[in-house]
């Protein structure tokens, strides 16, 4: 048997391997997206799931309503700032607490717990925490002399995003510690032997080790943090006005509570489309770096 | 012999068939939760699988989604095509919205209905001339006020003095307290920014009143007493959508000013029903505006002891034109994709008879009664006479807001006004963005 019809035939097998995960993958995400392809070109609502063919309006209708762009800028500059401080609050508490870890490693599972809570009902617990009324959080400030409003317009933006950064900061920092545990002993001992301790250590030995971790982390984080919705929804409805309108609460409002199916999945499918974008951009820019 | 004992067991094997296919099967229920209506409504099923139901060999029971996103939820299912319940949760400002997915049941609204259940509730379960429920809560607002403290209001001079003096320095005139039946809007603002402490050191209250301001649709509703009040309506008789008229912003204002001078607590926008329960019930402020369903909570010692047996009921505020309250009725209507109708039907009219609905109202439910039977659980459920009164007197349903569209309009309402009350975007703004949304909902 020849080289080429060797690798023509492993080719073959290769590709009728593949048939059942493509089929899988169609009929999981292709048929979802061709039929919601089809919902966005069209005037679909509750009332009439076929709906019938209306163009582009549904795309015009989502990007000129400005309700649109703010609740995407919403969901941008939450996602920058909540990745930010999560990833850099992780970072800063593995390298303080690893060599604690180390020598008590159940104590991981308690920083986890705010991980584990469902995040609407995290939304509950901080609109009781943080009532003015009777919130523990703005009694015992008030009884030590500060009067803060947490729900107040002027607060409510910085404690939905201390909320999202109480929650998924341990899950940055379970990502960055098992990056950092897997940083052997004797490359550490051997910079250390050569002079690099502290801050040349972290910088130079410890942080370029951990970058993929890192790099993952904060993509998760950006994207989970960009589709935010349940403690918002929970603890705000998305207000007062549209202040704290994420993306996906918008998308929510227009499909259930506008009826507006159309222009809620083309809305979608232009997030779809600017992710994909993004991810392609990203992919290569890391491929290149490799 | 033999032939009349075959003739006979003929017969009883016939008459088995035709009364097991007289039968009727098993129906669910998908009702609103949340209690004490919930509690309630269980105590009528128990009656029904006791009586009724054992008779017609048909059990009916129940199932609740969670409040939050309760309709969303039955809107998908019934999109669907579901057949997991058979009666369903109907309700004055979506009727138009289900009325595609329901069956109407107006062969069941019979004269003898109209002596259960008041005639203008069941209007309120009508799309485009058809009945879509039976009415089983009737949801309306009252001014809940605490009577010690509105009391004295009105007796101490030192009081009187100083509510003058704070109305003349932030309203620009001198008002005098009334008692609460009597007071327009200013008398509600002025009264708010007395009780305040920020502006009344010597208020025995840290607030003046509580306004639910978080962005939802149901706290437009409660608002919105404040534009009927004054004339306003969303729709002129042409079909004009008559948002941008001074009813509507003097109705926006009374928020405005109440929020500005932080009469109202500071998250208040994060506010709905059950938070402004809480601070009421708990003394933190002097009266507030209220759906009627919270009137036993405030009754029950045990629950709020700061607020039981001081609690003082009334209609809202006047305007020009007297004092208005959004009203508008839960009632059960018919999945259309029932494979029980006739089951469905029978427990419905079962349901719109006097015993079961007596046994509601005693248990904490809210059905809006016809008269005589109003009259009869009065002893049990006093404030229920007031709602009667109410509904009767002050009810509006704005024009439009039983449509398809009337929950979006709601909630369009509740992003812009919430946004100008937090001082988020102008009031022209909110109204022009109001506006435009209902020329398009309309229009569709």
């Amino acid at each position: 048997m020849s080289y080429a019809s060797f690798e023509t035939k492993e080719q073959a097998s290769a590709r009728a391997l593949l048939v059942p995960l493509c089929l899988f993958m169609g009929a999981l995400l292709g048929f979802p997206t061709l039929i919601n392809l089809w919902y966005s070109f069209s005037d679909v609502s509750f009332q009439n799931m076929i709906g019938s063919f209306v163009g582009i309006d549904n795309y015009v209708a989502a990007v000129t309503n400005p309700k649109m762009w703010q609740a995407l800028r919403f969901s941008l500059q939450f996602a920058v700032i909540c990745t930010t401080i999560e990833v850099g609050a992780a970072l800063i508490l593995v390298f303080i607490l690893h060599p604690l870890l180390v020598k008590r490693p159940w104590m991981t599972a308690i920083l986890m717990l705010p991980m584990m809570v469902s995040p609407a009902l995290m939304g509950v617990m901080y609109r009781l925490i943080l009532n003015e009324f009777t919130g523990a959080v703005p009694v015992y400030l008030e009884m030590m002399g500060y009067a803060v409003n947490f729900l107040g317009r002027g607060n409510i933006y910085k404690t939905v995003v201390a909320i999202e950064v109480l929650q998924w900061t341990p899950f940055a920092f379970l990502i960055l510690l098992t990056a950092r545990q897997t940083v052997s002993y004797e490359l550490e001992e051997a910079a250390a032997v050569d002079g690099a301790t502290g801050f040349r250590s972290t910088f130079h030995i410890l942080l370029p080790m951990m970058k993929p971790a890192l790099v993952i982390v904060l993509f998760v984080r950006f994207i989970d943090s960009f589709r935010v919705f349940d403690h918002i929804y929970v603890l705000t409805g998305g207000g007062p006005g549209n202040l704290t309108t994420s993306i996906s609460i918008y998308i929510y409002k227009l499909f259930f509570v506008q009826n507006t199916l159309g222009e809620a999945v083309a809305v979608s499918i232009l997030l779809l489309l600017m992710s994909l974008t993004l991810i392609v951009v990203a992919m290569r820019l890391v491929v290149r770096r490799s | 012999m033999l032939k009349s004992r075959f003739l006979t067991a003929g017969a009883a094997i016939l008459a088995t068939a035709l009364s097991a296919s007289t039968a009727l099967a098993d129906i669910t229920i998908l009702a609103w939760p949340g209690e004490p209506a919930e509690s309630a409504f269980r105590k009528v099923l128990d009656l029904y699988n006791s009586t009724e139901g054992a008779k017609n060999n048909s059990k009916a029971s129940v199932i609740y989604f969670s409040q939050q996103g309760f309709k969303e939820k039955m809107l998908a299912d019934v999109a669907a095509g579901s057949k997991e319940f058979d009666v369903m949760l109907t309700a004055t400002y979506d009727v138009g919205l289900y009325a595609p997915f329901m069956t109407p049941i107006d062969d069941l609204v019979t004269e003898d209905v109209y002596k259960v259940v008041s005639k203008n509730s069941i209007e309120t379960q009508k799309y485009e001339g058809k009945t879509y429920g039976i009415p089983t809560d009737l949801s309306l607002h009252f001014l809940y006020y605490r009577k010690d403290l509105i009391e004295q209001l009105n007796t101490d001079p030192a009081w009187k003095a100083k509510y003058e003096e704070i109305s003349e320095k932030i309203l620009g005139k001198k008002l005098s307290p009334k008692p609460a039946d009597q007071w327009d809007w200013d008398d509600f603002i002025a009264s708010a920014l007395f009780f305040t402490k920020s502006i009344n050191p010597d208020s025995p209250t840290r607030y003046g009143t509580v306004l639910q301001m978080k962005n939802l649709l149901y706290n437009i509703m409660l608002w919105q007493g404040t534009v009927a009040s004054n004339g306003g309506n969303w729709r002129d008789k042409d079909g004009n959508i008559t948002v941008d008229s001074p009813a509507f912003k003097r109705g926006l204002e009374i928020y405005k000013i109440i929020t500005d001078n932080e009469a109202t607590p500071g998250d208040s926008s994060t506010y709905e029903y059950g938070e402004a329960n809480s601070v009421f019930g708990a003394g933190q402020v002097a009266f507030m505006l209220q759906w009627n369903a919270a009137v036993p909570e405030f009754n029950d010692a045990t629950k709020y002891p700061t607020v039981a047996g001081k609690l003082g009921l009334s209609h809202e505020p006047a305007g020009s034109e007297g004092p208005k309250t959004h009203f508008h009725s839960l009632g059960l209507g018919i999945n259309k994709n029932t494979a029980k109708l006739d089951e469905a039907k029978a427990f419905l009219s079962w349901l719109a008879t006097a015993e079961p609905m007596k046994l509601y109202a005693k248990e904490g439910g809210s059905p809006p009664l016809a008269e005589g039977l109003m009259a009869e659980i009065a002893g049990d459920r006093p404030e229920m006479l007031l709602m009667g009164e109410h509904a009767a007197k002050y009810g509006f349903v704005m024009d439009g807001a039983t449509s398809a569209k009337a929950m979006g309009i709601y909630t369009n309402m509740a992003e812009n006004f919430t946004g100008y009350w937090t001082g988020e975007i102008e009031q022209d703004e909110a109204i022009a963005n109001v506006v435009a949304d209902m020329k398009k909902a309309f229009a569709q």
